[in-house]
């Protein structure tokens, strides 16, 4: 790849983090400013905090009123968005190359001076409101996989819903929302990446001059709670007014930056990936007892989650689904992969990973990814090697420790009436 | 600096096959794209939803292998291939790594000469896709809405029919509606090939005449829609989702076409109104009122006027107040217009934002293959720019008058709980009613009372 010479990093005097990588395909740049603060970072009575103020952080400064973000961005030709997970907040523009210094100015005006203002705040956690009940209470997916990840979790704040619990959305108080602001959206926390129609030297000196200024900050508290080994499989059962089951089973997982990452990222290939995927061929094709299988790791700072999702077919028995999957999971751990599963598992981590670096979004996100989540965007440069590098033995191995039923939780949605 | 159509090469075969080859380096893919003319068009009224069967069968043993093999083959080099189908055709893509690109051609060929469109697939398939039809009835009732608009506001109309088919019509097609499709709608007078990315041009030219020189042409005509008539009046249908937390809605009238020669104004006014965050309504709806996470509206344009519709969601108390908004918002576009200011900024947005839609190999394909599709020739990109630049508030307020709708003659659909929604619904218009569940998008369908237009 060309990509590892043409990319130029920085750090300012305040500890920010700016990464640029020069591409000029097309006359624009996309933009990632990565915050190290999300569900994870939150407390019981408070959580949410962090996707709210992914919402707050267009809503107005002590310099421009809200709705000034948007506006300015959108008339020089950049749109913007943002989201939360539980360990980062990305905030995203795409724009024209003339736009960066308006972009830039803004993007550090919202990190220096944000407002609170109460009118906003109440409307904007309607807006949150009404998110949620898109997302999860008139969804099955969502309502299922919050109170999965509600139950696997015990002691770590991963079990918090990044959105929030309804009763922490009506209640945030203001003094709760400027303490997390001073606290994580300090420039020591932040890492900026740029991909686009720029040259990297003087998107690096305009970075300076419109963050430097801004005081570093007390680093944020560490997160030093860690899940105590699970010690049985935890199973829920959710009774919703729906047509069809929703089955997700949830395994504690490796963090992003653990060196068996690419393992874990294959097996999963080799079980939901495409329709000659393990699972997708026994459950959906071969019994049909499902008609959509999926699976995604939850890549955290600190160990997280594997989840696999089945969706079934109206009237399916779940028990007969979970009997199956466990006799495919099984077999993966018995027996290993073969060599062929293996080579189609990297092939399409390999053409995944080329999808990406095709476009300037996907260059920030990954550049990203591998700075804030493996200390190094440099990685990412690795990335093909690594793939190419997990043998067989690998993710037989992985797939012992991770697919253990003990260290699972097992979520069932089904019909109100069955 | 603005993006233009990139150099390629456009071959016709003789039998009328139209084949397009641009090579793109930045990354070591090549993209496909297979668009053949028909799509649901070409479905029995009676049974929307065999096309898109078609589609999905493609890739479900052609050739030599049968769907394993097939799936195998393909995902063994890392490559993708799905086939999928429009109001207007079915289009067929995917993309692999560039040492792969002879066998992606033997694999494009062997879909769309000699799928064995089998009799089990069939059934597995359609049986899935209604199960999927079901799943999205649990976790995003929004996502089917234009299906129920598009069935209210084109009732009698081929647009009005659900291109993946619905519940009831996927349970009753049959492998011989399949086999006729298949026989009256593929052949090389539909077939526009796109090969875009790190490709061989003369290996591709090459391989492309080998399979695709001698396909006859379809035995069936080219399916063209009648130019669908806009609703005078309005219409409400309340879809009934027993305990939901929001009402979804829709609202809707027939807009302008792919030719409509006020295209780049058309945008800049949809920008402004319902294509940006911060736009006229969800200014509105979200902005200033915190009703809803958001409101959105767009054009869907064939070669005859698809729908213009906006949408947005709001809990079930604010239902009215959101509608109430929304039309009025409607409204106030229609009576004040668009200022110079605003156009200002619009033109800025779209032309800062297009470029990002055309980045890649497989956006080249897709963009090259529509352009194809509907004759719209490289000056669809090319003279882009200069057209935005030309727009004037005098042809913005031409545009509203005639794309946009009055909010007196527009087809609403809300789903949401009837219980607590019915009578608010009501008084918007005369009302018809299903619940979710019913296996049709339309209740006239649902009743059995009337056929399927």
């Amino acid at each position: 790849m060309s990509g590892r010479e043409a990319v130029r990093a920085a750090t300012l005097a305040n500890g920010m983090r700016v990464i640029v990588w020069p591409v000029h395909d097309i006359p624009n740049l996309a933009l990632s400013n990565w915050v190290r603060a999300g569900s994870r970072n939150e407390t019981p009575g408070v959580t949410g905090l962090a996707h709210f103020f992914e919402h707050m952080m267009f809503n107005g400064t002590s310099r421009h009123p809200p709705g000034d973000f948007d506006r300015l961005m959108e008339a020089q030709g950049g749109a913007n968005n943002a989201f939360t997970s539980d360990d980062v907040t990305v905030y995203q523009d795409w724009f024209p190359a003339g736009a960066l210094e308006l972009v830039l100015d803004l993007e550090s005006d919202r990190v220096a001076h944000l407002a609170f203002t109460p009118e906003v705040i109440e409307r904007e956690r309607g807006v949150v409101a009404s998110e949620r009940r898109l997302r999860v209470d008139d969804n099955s997916h969502g309502l299922l996989a919050e109170q999965v990840q509600a139950t696997a979790f015990v002691a770590h704040p991963y079990r918090f819903p990044t959105i929030g619990w309804p009763a922490d959305i009506r209640s945030w108080r203001i003094e709760d929302l400027q303490a997390f602001y001073r606290t994580y959206y300090a420039p020591n926390n932040l890492t900026l990446v740029l991909a686009g129609d720029v040259d990297a030297e003087r998107a690096i000196a305009l970075a300076r001059r419109y963050f430097e200024p801004i005081a570093a900050q007390p680093p944020p508290p560490p997160v030093r709670a860690i899940e105590p080994e699970q010690l049985c499989e935890r199973r829920l059962l959710i009774r919703r007014k729906s047509q069809t089951p929703v089955l997700q089973c949830a395994y504690k997982a490796p963090r992003a930056a653990d060196p068996r990452g690419p393992a874990v990222s294959l097996l999963l290939g080799v079980l939901v990936e495409g329709d000659a995927s393990r699972l997708h061929r026994a459950l959906v094709e071969e019994r049909q007892l499902a008609i959509e299988v999926s699976g995604h790791w939850q890549e955290g700072f600190d160990p997280g989650l594997l989840w696999l999702s089945l969706m079934l077919p109206a009237g399916a028995d779940p028990e007969e689904a979970i009997e199956a999957l466990d006799a495919e999971l099984t077999a993966v751990a018995t027996n290993g992969v073969t060599e062929a599963e293996l080579e189609r598992a990297r092939n399409l981590a390999t053409v995944g990973l080329w999808k990406k670096l095709a476009t300037i979004d996907g260059k920030a996100q990954l550049l990203g990814e591998y700075e804030v989540f493996h200390g190094d965007w440099s990685a990412l440069f690795d990335a093909p090697a690594r793939i190419a590098a997990v043998s067989g033995e690998d993710l037989q191995a992985i797939a012992r420790e991770v697919l253990d039923r003990r260290r699972r939780t097992l979520g069932v949605l089904t019909s109100a009436g069955s | 600096m603005t993006v233009r159509v990139p150099e390629h090469e456009r071959l016709s075969l003789g039998n009328g096959v139209t084949l397009v080859l641009m090579p793109r380096r930045e990354v070591p893919l090549v993209a496909f794209n297979a668009v053949l003319r028909g799509g649901a068009l070409g479905d029995p009224a009676s049974r929307p939803g065999v096309a898109s069967l078609v589609a999905g069968l493609l890739e479900k043993g052609a050739g030599e292998r049968n769907a394993y093999a097939f799936a195998d083959v393909v995902e063994g080099v890392g490559g993708s291939f799905g086939g999928g189908a429009g109001p207007e055709a079915i289009t067929v893509r995917g993309q692999f790594l560039a040492r792969d690109q002879g066998l992606m051609m033997e694999l494009l060929a062997d879909a769309l000469l000699r799928p064995m469109l089998d009799q089990g697939e069939l059934e597995d398939l359609a049986g899935r896709h209604i199960e999927l039809i079901r799943a999205a009835k649990d976790s995003d009732p929004a996502e089917l809405i234009g299906t129920y608009g598009r069935a209210l506001l084109f009732a009698g109309h081929p647009y009005g029919r659900p291109t993946f088919g619905s519940e009831a019509s996927l349970a009753g097609i049959e492998r011989e509606d399949v086999q006729r499709y298949y026989d009256g709608h593929f052949g090389a007078d539909r077939l526009i090939l796109v090969l875009a990315g790190d490709i061989d041009a003369d290996l591709l030219a090459r391989s492309a005449t080998a399979s695709f020189s001698r396909w006859p042409p379809a035995s069936a005509p080219v399916p063209l829609p009648p130019r669908p008539r806009a609703l005078a009046g309005r219409r409400v249908l309340l879809v009934d989702f027993p305990g939901s937390a929001q009402t979804y809605f829709w609202i809707g009238n027939v807009g302008v076409d792919k030719r409509y020669p006020r295209r780049a104004a058309l945008e800049l006014v949809n920008t402004l109104f319902g294509g940006r965050f911060t736009s006229l309504l969800n200014t509105e709806l979200r902005i200033k009122s915190g009703l809803s996470y958001g409101a959105r509206s767009g054009f869907v344009r064939g070669s005859v006027p698809g729908e213009f519709a906006l949408r947005s969601f709001a809990q079930t108390e604010n239902t009215e107040r959101a509608l109430r908004l929304a039309l009025r918002t409607l409204a106030r576009l229609r009576a004040e217009g668009v200022g110079a200011e605003m156009l200002e900024s619009a033109r800025a947005y779209v032309l800062g934002q297009y470029p990002l839609g055309l980045e890649t190999a497989a956006d080249w394909a897709g963009m090259l293959g529509e352009i194809e599709l509907y004759g719209l020739g490289r000056s669809y990109i090319d003279d882009y720019p200069a057209q935005l630049a030309a727009v004037g508030v005098q042809e913005a307020q031409a545009v509203i008058e005639e794309a946009f709708p009055s909010g007196d003659s527009v087809a609403i659909v809300a789903i949401g709980d009837a219980s607590r929604i019915r009578s608010v619904v009501a008084a918007f218009g005369p009302l018809s009613e299903m619940a979710l569940t019913d296996p049709e998008f339309s209740p006239a369908w649902a009743a059995g009372d009337e056929l399927r237009p």
